[in-house]
């Protein structure tokens, strides 16, 4: 004999296998969220903005580690008597300056932190970028698990690996040529420079990065600096172009003879 | 023009009384820091270029002679983001220039500052943090 379910129980029926089925779709994301907990949220991985330079780039501190007292090796000291910068107690003018970066060359890691213009940092899964203001310099920092080259040749910026620590987003550095100086007064490195940037997001709008400078061949101990970058949600990334200045080299031409 | 104007001599306003001794960033070399110069002038050119923007101006002399002279400030996108552009000086704008002169003894000056003809001040001139 047929027996018929009534509405009530057909209803009560539908609704809890309906609840069932969403269960089911939803559990993969509920374990993903818990997951997710665990690791660390993506909020505190999330250093993506556009960055004002640290006040160490502006015109109070000639653009340097705030000293010329860095524990120079032998090597070193011979580097920094020959160099003839712009900034510092040893400044000439600009006709008679030998740093590589007045030649537009880049400037380098720890010095690309030394110029004030702006950087926009743009993360993906494998890479944290660095759209550098600066004569539009990209530095790309490897999140994909890579280890370095084993013998990576020289660059200007070097190769830069990171990872992950917590809240922190540690980047190795090595593989720089010689050719640039770590700062505006005239401080050197060598091809054995070592850098490690540890870069965390304190609040909204401050990244706090502290960093490790090792280089045997230049220094006979490691320095240590710590850089505040500040948010600025109003700035875009302007065009900066170093090597457009024939005006400005001839303008200076004009400001160092003797006037008539 | 005004009201441009108006807009940057209140936002100078707030830096300076922030800011403490204006100081100059620069190859430093070139100009004598310890001298400082008031020309008020007739700006006669301005580039708006990098790495730092030009004024070319006349001013006159104690004797009454104009004298042709040129001056600099910051690097051009310094001044965007406090709201210059290639507009906002013009030959014919009548200023006060003060800043530091060149070492050589050339017409040459590092700008601190523009004073504009109604006494305000034309902003912030150079990499200050």
């Amino acid at each position: 004999m047929t027996s018929y379910l009534d509405t009530q129980t057909i209803v009560s029926r539908s609704a809890f296998a309906a609840q069932m089925v969403l269960a089911v779709l939803l559990l993969p994301l509920a374990c993903g969220a818990r997951q997710e907990k665990g690791k660390a949220t993506s909020s505190n991985h999330d250093l993506s903005g556009v960055w004002k330079m640290p006040p160490e780039a502006y015109g109070h501190y000639d653009q340097s580690f705030g000293t010329t007292d860095l524990p120079m090796t032998p090597w070193a000291q011979g580097k920094f008597e020959a160099a003839k910068p712009s900034e510092g107690p040893k400044s000439v003018t600009i006709a008679q300056l030998n740093d590589p970066f007045y030649a537009c060359y880049p400037p380098g890691v720890p010095r690309i932190y030394l110029h004030p213009f702006a950087m926009q940092i743009v993360q993906t899964p494998k890479e944290v970028i660095q759209l550098f203001e600066y004569d539009h310099l990209v530095r790309h920092i490897y999140i994909d698990g890579r280890s370095h080259p084993g013998d990576p040749d020289p660059t200007w910026m070097g190769n830069a690996i990171g990872h992950w620590k917590g809240a922190t987003l540690v980047v190795d550095t090595i593989g720089f040529n010689d050719k640039s100086w770590i700062d505006r007064v005239g401080h050197p490195h060598s091809e054995k420079l070592h850098t490690i940037e540890r870069f965390r997001r304190v609040n909204q709008s401050t990244i706090q990065m502290d960093l490790t400078l090792e280089d045997p061949m230049a220094y006979t101990k490691t320095i240590e600096k710590q850089f505040v970058f500040v948010l600025q949600p109003k700035w875009g990334i302007l065009e900066h172009v170093c090597i457009d200045n024939a005006e400005f080299l001839e303008f200076n031409n004009r400001e160092v003879q003797p006037a008539k | 023009m005004k009201c441009k104007r108006v807009i940057l001599a209140a936002f100078s306003a707030g830096l300076l009384l922030m800011c403490g001794q204006l100081y100059a960033h620069h190859g430093g070399a070139e100009y004598d820091r310890s001298k400082s110069l008031s020309l008020k002038g007739t700006i006669t050119d301005f580039r708006f270029i990098n790495p730092h923007v030009l004024f070319q101006f006349e001013t006159k002399n104690e004797k009454g002679e104009v004298e042709k002279w040129q001056g600099e400030v910051s690097n051009p996108l310094q001044l965007t983001r406090q709201g210059w552009n290639r507009h906002t000086f013009k030959s014919g704008d009548e200023v006060t220039f003060i800043g530091n002169p060149a070492k050589s003894g050339a017409k040459s000056l590092w700008i601190d500052r523009i004073i504009l003809p109604n006494g305000q001040d034309a902003g912030q001139l150079h990499n200050r943090y």
